[in-house]
Parts: C-alpha cells; sequence; structure tokens
C-alpha cells in the first residue's frame, strides 16, 4: 500500500513542479540570456538544489514503481513474498540511484 | 435502466468502450517517459556546463530537438491521464469536476505547446544568439 501511495505521490509531484519546472527551464533558455540567468540563480539556490534532489528521487521512485506495475499487469509477481520483497526494495533503489546521479553532479561540474 | 443499485441502472449496457484506450496510453506513455527522461538525464550529465552557452548549443542539434520535443508530448500526455485518475479519486461533485478537467486540459496542452515552442525557437534560431 505504502508503494502504491508513494507511486501517486511521486507522480503528482512531478506532474505539477517537475512538469513546471521543466517548461521554466526550456522557455528561459529560450528566451535569452537574462532569462536563463535567473532561473539559473533560482536553479543554484539551496531550493533549488532541494527541489531537484527532490524529483531525481520522485522521478526513479516513480519509475521503478512504474516497472513493478508493468509486471503486475503481464500477471506475474503477485505471489506474496515476491510481491513484499520488490515493494521493499523499490524506495531503497531510487534513493540509491538518485545519490549516484547527485554524487556525479557534485564532484564534477557546475 | 432500472432506478435501484448504481449496478442496476449500468447492467446491461456493455462498457463506455474508451476505458482500455486511456489504461493502453498511460502505459505507452509511460514507456516514451522512461526511455526520454533518462535519455535527458545522462545527457545533461554529460554535457560540458548548464550555462546559457552549452545548453542552447546542445538543444539547437536536431537530433535533441526533437527527442526533447517528443518527450515533452509524452511527459504533458502522461500526466494528464494521471491527474485524472487523482481527480476522478477525489473530485466528486460535477461542476467542480468539469472546473478542473478544463484547467487541466489547459495545463497540459498549454504547458507541452510552451516547452515545444520553446525548443523549436532554440532549434530554429541556432541556439545562442
Amino acid at each position: 500500500m505504502a508503494i502504491s501511495i508513494l507511486h501517486r505521490v511521486t507522480g503528482d509531484g512531478l506532474a505539477v513542479v517537475g512538469a513546471l519546472g521543466l517548461v521554466w527551464w526550456l522557455m528561459a533558455a529560450a528566451m535569452g540570456q537574462e532569462a536563463y540567468d535567473y532561473f539559473i540563480s533560482w536553479a543554484k539556490s539551496p531550493i533549488g538544489y532541494v527541489v531537484m534532489i527532490g524529483l531525481t528521487w520522485a522521478f526513479f521512485q516513480h519509475l521503478l514503481s512504474g516497472l513493478r506495475h508493468f509486471v503486475l499487469d503481464m500477471g506475474a509477481g503477485y505471489e506474496l513474498k515476491v510481491n513484499k520483497s520488490w515493494s521493499i526494495l523499490l524506495p531503497f533503489l531510487a534513493i540509491a540511484i538518485t545519490v549516484v546521479i547527485w554524487a556525479l553532479i557534485f564532484t564534477r561540474h557546475i | 435502466m432500472g432506478t435501484g443499485t448504481g449496478i442496476g441502472r449500468v447492467r446491461g449496457l456493455g462498457s463506455a468502450k474508451s476505458g482500455a484506450h486511456h489504461w493502453l496510453v498511460q502505459r505507452y506513455t509511460a514507456v516514451g517517459n522512461l526511455l526520454l527522461v533518462v535519455w535527458l538525464i545522462i545527457s545533461l550529465l554529460k554535457l560540458s556546463g548548464l550555462d546559457y552557452g552549452s545548453v542552447t548549443a546542445w538543444i539547437a542539434n536536431p537530433l535533441v530537438a526533437l527527442p526533447l520535443i517528443l518527450m515533452l508530448v509524452s511527459i504533458f500526455w502522461h500526466l494528464r491521464l494521471g491527474l485524472q485518475v487523482l481527480m476522478e479519486d477525489y473530485v466528486h461533485d460535477d461542476g467542480l469536476k468539469f472546473f478542473c478537467t478544463l484547467l487541466l486540459n489547459f495545463y497540459a496542452l498549454g504547458g507541452a505547446a510552451a516547452g515545444a515552442f520553446a525548443v523549436a525557437k532554440i532549434a530554429f534560431t541556432g541556439g545562442a544568439a
């Protein structure tokens, strides 16, 4: 049940904050240097990092639980033990992917 | 059509014939999002910088602009279907539901159009100008 709620919550977050942020980024790039720098000043603020790290986690959590839905759609993975292990494992996997991506970013550029 | 229970009123009418379409498109766009957003994340990690010049030069490449536009369509279509389900679960008043559907459609179409237009503008004007 928790994994299902997480799927919905991360989906809603991505749909609103993620999609608006993406369009803002693209629009700013299309509008010119000044608009883009304004976007970057927000993105590189503490709030910006919290939002972007949060979105990264939300995306991978949603992706992984989405893949779980694909498996369940095919009629597989309903055995209690299998179902339970995946639903416990996926949140850890999503956090691990997020950590790897942001470790890459913080140790290289920007 | 009786006036009894909900199930009594709809029994024998058959399905609305469009439920499976919603379900299927949600899955098609899910696969689209998976491929295209993962591509975006990897591409951004590989870019030398995320400053104005690097980003617009990158978007100006047709092999970047096209998948970006496809990604926007896939994302906004998927989120429209997802938020519709959310709304159907929690908004029960007919008038309010109409209003929410209106807002959702404006948001999904407007967002996809804005993003796609921005990418097209950068692509057609050749990036940093």
